[in-house]
């Protein structure tokens, strides 16, 4: 079974558990997706979106579109934000050294998780695009 | 058995940016009044992102800046699967109950 979901609004922390929800709601519709796909593809899609929330400028004053949809073999989601441009690269990516460090972990965690993470910018939006096959 | 310098902590529910922060200071409170032997019973945590990571190791440092420590039990799943893949795993070890946590410290 496929399906499309849409959310849009403000890259707020409260935004992250409408996030949850929609996730749920997905994993409730889609029985058929496995829980483990579904929970790590979940802690990708806070991750990219709590890293919009923290470092999204001006802060408190982004907007959001987050549109997902389920294919037969993987699940897609594309997070696009109004803030300033990001650097790119391979930045934030890997763990921090030390593991006591309380932050840094957070595109590190969604690469982990997913098949592919991408950024790219397109005019003055931003774009982010995780994809994790199905098992 | 757990004594007066032990405390159990009870977080529910997502423990993500939203919550983290005030999880974070009621570890902080809790060193503060003395109690710096804290478990951390994860049992009804439905789901942590690196937010709650952070307020985990900012209470393993402040427990242990205070002469105790910080230990986590019952943890489910999805926070299981986030500390090996973060390799925190190796710095908060789980504990399968609170009782097996809060002794030998």
């Amino acid at each position: 079974m496929t399906g499309e979901y849409l959310l849009e609004g403000l890259a707020v922390p409260e935004s992250l558990n409408l996030l949850h929800d929609l996730l749920e709601r997905v994993g409730s519709e889609h029985p058929d997706i496995d829980a483990g796909d579904l929970m790590l593809f979940e802690t990708a899609v806070i991750e990219v979106a709590g890293n919009v929330v923290e470092h999204g400028r001006p802060s408190g004053r982004v907007s959001w579109t987050f549109h997902l949809s389920v294919h037969s073999d993987r699940l897609e989601a594309r997070l696009s934000d109004s803030g300033e441009e990001y650097p790119g690269g391979t930045w934030g990516t890997s763990m921090p050294k030390d593991p006591m460090q309380e932050d840094g972990r957070g595109l590190a965690l969604a690469t982990a998780v997913l098949d592919d993470l991408d950024y790219e910018r397109t005019g003055d939006v931003n774009h982010w695009t995780m994809l994790r096959r199905r098992g | 058995m757990t004594d007066t310098s032990t405390a159990v902590l009870q977080p529910t529910g997502r423990l993500n940016m939203v919550a983290a922060p005030a999880f974070k200071n009621l570890v902080e409170e809790t060193v503060a009044s003395g109690q710096t032997r804290i478990v951390v019973d994860l049992g009804q945590v439905t789901f942590i992102d690196s937010s709650g990571l952070g307020a985990l190791i900012s209470g393993l440092k402040a427990t242990r800046q205070a002469g105790g420590d910080l230990r986590i039990a019952d943890v489910p799943e999805q926070v299981m699967t986030v500390l090996r893949l973060t390799n925190l795993d190796r710095v908060l070890r789980a504990h399968a109950t609170v009782v097996d946590a809060s002794h030998d410290w």
